[in-house]
C-alpha cells in the first residue's frame, strides 16, 4: 500500500478529516450569503424606486420646477442615508442634490467607495482567494468606469435613464461604482409632470456598497471563526488520536511481539489503569492471552502426562518380557504372559481415553446436541450398570421431565463414569444412590456413595487427567485416572459443572449441574 | 544361580506388574525380595528392618519415593538406593540423587540393566569396608582424578566424589581415553550396557550432574568438555 493511502487509513488522520469536515460547514455558509446578497440588493432597489416615485409625485403638478422649492421638499423628505436624490430639469440641468444638503448631509457614497479597500485585510483576502480567483478567471471582465459617479458636477445630466424619464418613461441604469469592486450603483429616474408635460425628473441613485460591505464583514467574521475552528479541530483531533490511536498502536505492538518465531507466547498485554473501552480491550486481550497460555500449558502438560503414563505399562511389559526368557515352569510363563496381556489392554484403554479427551477438547461434537430427558437417561444407566453385574443403584428422580441439551451418548457416558467411580468405592450392601432435582434453570444430579469419601486435598484434582490417589492396576477396578477427566470435559461441553464434596453421614457426593433446555422445559410446565 | 546369600532387596512400586516381574527376576538371581505397593507400608516395614538395598518408584500414593528416600537416608547413609522413574526431567528437577540415591533407571528399563546395577552396588558395598589400596590395574588415575574400578568410587585431589553407578561408568569411558571425544551413543552404551532405549538427553543430564558434583569439591574443575555436535571428552590438564 502506498504511503498516502496508509496515512488516510489511520484513525488519527480520519479523525482529523472528520473534524475538519465539520469545520467546513460554516464555510459553506459563506456561499449561502451570496443568495442573501441578491435578496438584499433587490429590496434596496425597490425601496429606492419607491422613494423616487414619492418625490416625483410630490413635485408633480406644481408648475415649473424651482430650485429652492425642490430643495425645500428634499429637506422635508429627509431621505435615508445611502440614497442620493437629484432633481433634473427638462434641459438636463441639475436643480437640487440631496448630497449637498445642510445638516443631514450624507456622506457621499461615491466618496466612500475607495474605503472599501480597507476591508480587504489579509484575512479576508486569504479567505476569499478561491472566490476572487473564480471571478478573475471565469467571470467576463466588466469595463471599468472612469469615475465613481457618471455625472460629474457642472455637466448636464443626460444618462439614458434621465433621457428616458424626460421622455416620460421610467428609466433605470446600473453602473459599476468603482474599478475592480463588485459594488455597483443603481440609478433610477422618474419623470415629474405638470399638466401632462414632463418638466423634469427625479434621479435617484444608491450604491450597493454598504450592503456588500456589511456582507464582507460577515464573511470575514465567518472566516475568522472557520480558522479558529480549524485550529481547534486539529488540536482536538490530535488529542483524541493521542488517547485512542496511541494506546491502540501500543497494544498492536505488544500483540506483534507476543508470538516469537517459534510460535511461542512471550510477554503480556500491559493493561492500563484506564477504565474506558481501550482499557477494557487491553484487559480482555490480556485475559485472552492468559487463557491461551493456560491452554498451551495444558496441551503441553497433557502430552507430557501421556508419555509419562504410558511408561508404566511399557515398563511392566518390558520387564515381563525380559523375565519370560528365563522362566521354566508353565505356570510362571502363564503368569507373566497374563501380565503382558493385562498391561497391553491397559495401554489400549488409555489410548482410547486419550483420544476421547482430545476429541472432547476439540469440541467437535458440540453441534451434534439434541434435547435429552435426564430421568430417562439416568434410569437407563442404572439398568445398564445392573446388567453389567454391578450392585443395583437407587434412583430418585423428580416427577417433572427435565430436558437438557447435549449429546445423549456423551451424557450417558459421563453419568456412567461417575456411577462406576462411585460403585468402585462403595462397600457391598450400601449401594450408590442417584437423585435428580430441578433447581431454578438447572437440572441437578447427585451421585452419592458410602465409600471412604474424598480427602479434602484431592477434591479439585480428581478431575485432572491421570490423577488418582488409588493404587494403580487394582485388578478389581482398572482405572487410569482419566474417567473423571472425561466426565468433566463432557459436562463442561454441555454447559454444566461438576464438583465433589463429602456426603453427610460419610461417603462422597458428586454433584452435576446442567442448564435446562429452555424450549422443552417451558412446554412441559 | 548364585549359591551364597546375596542380600535382601526391598522393591517399592505401585504397579503390581512391576513388583511381580522385578521380584521374580531378583529372586532368580538369588536375592531375597520384599515388595510394597506404596511408600507408607514400605516405610513401616523398613523402620523395623532395613533391607540391604532398596529399589523405589518415585511417583507413589501416600508417601512418595523421594520422601521414602529422605527417611531412609536419615536412618542409614550406606544403604544403596535405586530410583525408578517414569520421567527423567522430573528427576533432574527434584535431584533425587542429592537426596542420596545411588542410581536411577527410567521406565521402561531392562531387567538386565537393573540386575547389573544392583550387582555393582552390592560389590561397592562389600568393598567399602575392606582396607588397603586396590591393585594397580584396578585404579584409573589421570593427574588429580582417581577412579577405583573395583569399588566404583571416584576421587579428585584425594577427596571422594559420590558418583552414581551410571555416572561412574560414563566418566570411566571418558577418562580411559583422555582427550578423545566420546559420542553420546558411545557414552550411552557405557552407561547403560544392557538398555537399548535411552534418550540422548539422559547423557546430557548425567554429564551436567557429574560436573556439578566435581564442582562441589573443586569449583575450578572443568575437565569434562562439551564438543559441540559430537559429544564429550576428558581433558587431563
Amino acid at each position: 500500500m502506498s504511503t498516502p493511502l496508509r496515512l488516510l487509513s489511520r484513525i488519527r488522520f480520519r479523525l482529523l478529516a472528520f473534524n475538519a469536515l465539520l469545520v467546513f460547514l460554516p464555510a459553506g455558509g459563506m456561499l449561502f450569503l451570496d443568495t442573501y446578497e441578491k435578496q438584499l440588493l433587490s429590496d434596496q432597489e425597490r425601496s429606492m424606486v419607491e422613494q423616487g416615485r414619492v418625490l416625483a409625485a410630490a413635485l408633480s403638478g406644481r408648475g415649473a420646477l424651482r430650485a429652492d422649492d425642490v430643495t425645500h421638499t428634499l429637506i422635508q423628505l429627509r431621505q435615508r442615508s445611502g440614497t442620493r436624490i437629484r432633481v433634473v430639469r427638462g434641459d438636463h440641468a441639475l436643480l437640487a442634490d440631496s448630497s449637498q444638503l445642510g445638516p443631514r448631509r450624507e456622506a457621499s457614497i461615491e466618496e466612500d467607495s475607495p474605503a472599501a479597500n480597507a476591508f480587504e485585510t489579509w484575512l479576508y483576502r486569504a479567505g476569499s482567494l478561491p472566490i476572487r480567483l473564480y471571478r478573475k478567471w471565469l467571470v467576463p471582465p466588466r469595463p471599468p468606469h472612469e469615475s465613481a459617479d457618471v455625472y460629474a458636477s457642472g455637466q448636464p445630466i443626460d444618462g439614458r435613464e434621465v433621457r428616458a424619464a424626460l421622455a416620460g418613461r421610467y428609466g433605470a441604469a446600473t453602473r459599476i461604482s468603482s474599478g475592480g469592486q463588485r459594488s455597483v450603483t443603481l440609478y433610477s429616474a422618474i419623470p415629474i409632470r405638470n399638466d401632462g408635460a414632463v418638466v423634469g425628473a427625479v434621479l435617484i441613485s444608491q450604491s450597493t456598497y454598504r450592503i456588500l460591505q456589511a456582507l464582507y464583514e460577515v464573511r470575514a467574521g465567518v472566516f475568522r471563526v472557520f480558522l479558529a475552528s480549524l485550529a481547534a479541530a486539529i488540536v482536538l483531533s490530535l488529542l483524541v488520536s493521542h488517547t485512542i490511536a496511541r494506546p491502540l498502536v501500543r497494544l498492536r505492538n505488544q500483540a506483534g511481539a507476543m508470538i516469537d518465531r517459534r510460535g511461542r507466547l512471550r510477554g503480556r498485554f500491559e493493561a492500563p489503569k484506564r477504565r474506558d473501552e481501550i482499557g477494557d480491550l487491553a484487559r480482555t486481550l490480556e485475559l485472552l492471552r492468559r487463557r491461551l497460555e493456560d491452554h498451551i500449558v495444558d496441551v503441553e502438560s497433557f502430552a507430557g502426562d501421556v508419555s509419562h503414563e504410558f511408561r508404566n505399562p511399557l515398563a511392566s511389559i518390558r520387564t515381563a518380557a525380559d523375565v519370560l526368557l528365563e522362566v521354566e515352569s508353565d505356570e510362571e510363563r502363564k503368569h507373566f504372559v497374563e501380565i503382558v496381556q493385562r498391561e497391553v489392554a491397559r495401554m489400549e484403554r488409555m489410548l482410547s481415553a486419550v483420544r476421547e479427551i482430545g476429541r472432547l477438547d476439540a469440541r467437535s461434537e458440540v453441534e451434534d446436541g439434541e434435547p435429552v430427558e435426564l430421568s430417562n437417561l439416568l434410569q437407563g444407566i442404572v439398568e445398564a450398570h445392573r446388567l453389567r453385574g454391578g450392585e443395583p443403584a437407587g434412583i430418585e428422580a423428580s416427577a417433572e421431565p427435565l430436558w437438557v441439551f447435549g449429546s445423549p451418548e456423551r451424557l450417558a457416558q459421563a453419568f456412567a463414569n461417575v456411577l462406576d467411580n462411585a460403585a468402585s468405592f462403595s462397600r457391598p450392601g450400601s449401594p450408590v444412590e442417584i437423585d435428580l432435582v430441578r433447581r431454578r434453570s438447572k437440572a441437578v444430579v447427585r451421585v452419592l456413595d458410602r465409600g471412604p469419601g474424598i480427602p479434602e486435598a484431592h477434591r479439585e484434582r480428581i478431575f485432572d487427567r491421570f490423577f488418582s490417589y488409588r493404587a494403580k492396576a487394582d485388578p478389581a477396578h482398572p482405572h487410569d485416572g482419566l474417567g473423571l477427566a472425561i466426565v468433566k470435559a463432557i459436562i463442561e461441553n454441555a454447559g454444566g459443572s461438576i464438583r465433589a464434596s463429602d456426603r453427610i453421614g460419610g461417603g462422597a457426593c458428586f454433584e452435576i449441574r446442567l442448564p435446562l433446555h429452555a424450549d422443552r422445559n417451558s412446554l412441559t410446565q | 544361580m548364585a549359591s551364597e546369600p546375596q542380600g535382601r532387596i526391598g522393591v517399592v512400586d505401585d504397579e503390581e506388574s512391576i513388583r511381580d516381574t522385578v521380584g521374580f527376576a531378583l529372586r532368580r538371581e538369588g536375592y531375597s525380595v520384599e515388595t510394597f505397593g506404596d511408600g507408607l507400608s514400605a516405610w513401616q516395614q523398613f523402620e523395623r528392618t532395613l533391607p540391604d538395598l532398596a529399589v523405589i518408584d518415585i511417583l507413589m500414593p501416600q508417601i512418595d519415593g523421594l520422601e521414602l528416600c529422605r527417611r531412609l537416608r536419615a536412618v542409614s547413609q550406606a544403604l544403596p538406593i535405586i530410583f525408578l522413574t517414569s520421567r527423567d526431567e522430573e528427576f533432574d528437577r527434584v535431584l533425587g540423587l542429592e537426596l542420596g540415591a545411588d542410581d536411577y533407571l527410567c521406565k521402561p528399563f531392562s531387567m538386565r540393566e537393573l540386575v547389573a546395577r544392583i550387582k555393582v552396588l552390592f560389590r561397592r558395598l562389600a568393598l567399602a569396608g575392606s582396607t588397603g589400596a586396590s591393585a594397580a590395574e584396578e585404579l584409573l588415575a589421570v593427574a588429580d582424578l582417581e577412579l577405583d574400578l573395583r569399588r566404583y568410587t571416584a576421587s579428585w585431589k584425594r577427596t571422594d566424589v559420590a558418583l552414581t553407578v551410571t555416572e561412574f561408568q560414563i566418566l570411566r569411558a571418558l577418562v580411559s581415553h583422555p582427550g578423545h571425544v566420546k559420542t553420546r551413543p558411545q557414552l550411552m552404551a557405557e552407561g547403560y550396557p544392557h538398555d537399548t532405549f535411552v534418550s540422548d538427553r539422559t547423557i546430557d543430564s548425567h554429564i551436567k550432574r557429574i560436573r556439578r558434583k566435581f564442582n562441589d569439591v573443586d569449583a575450578d574443575f572443568c575437565h569434562v568438555e562439551t564438543v559441540h555436535g559430537l559429544g564429550y571428552r576428558y581433558r587431563p590438564k
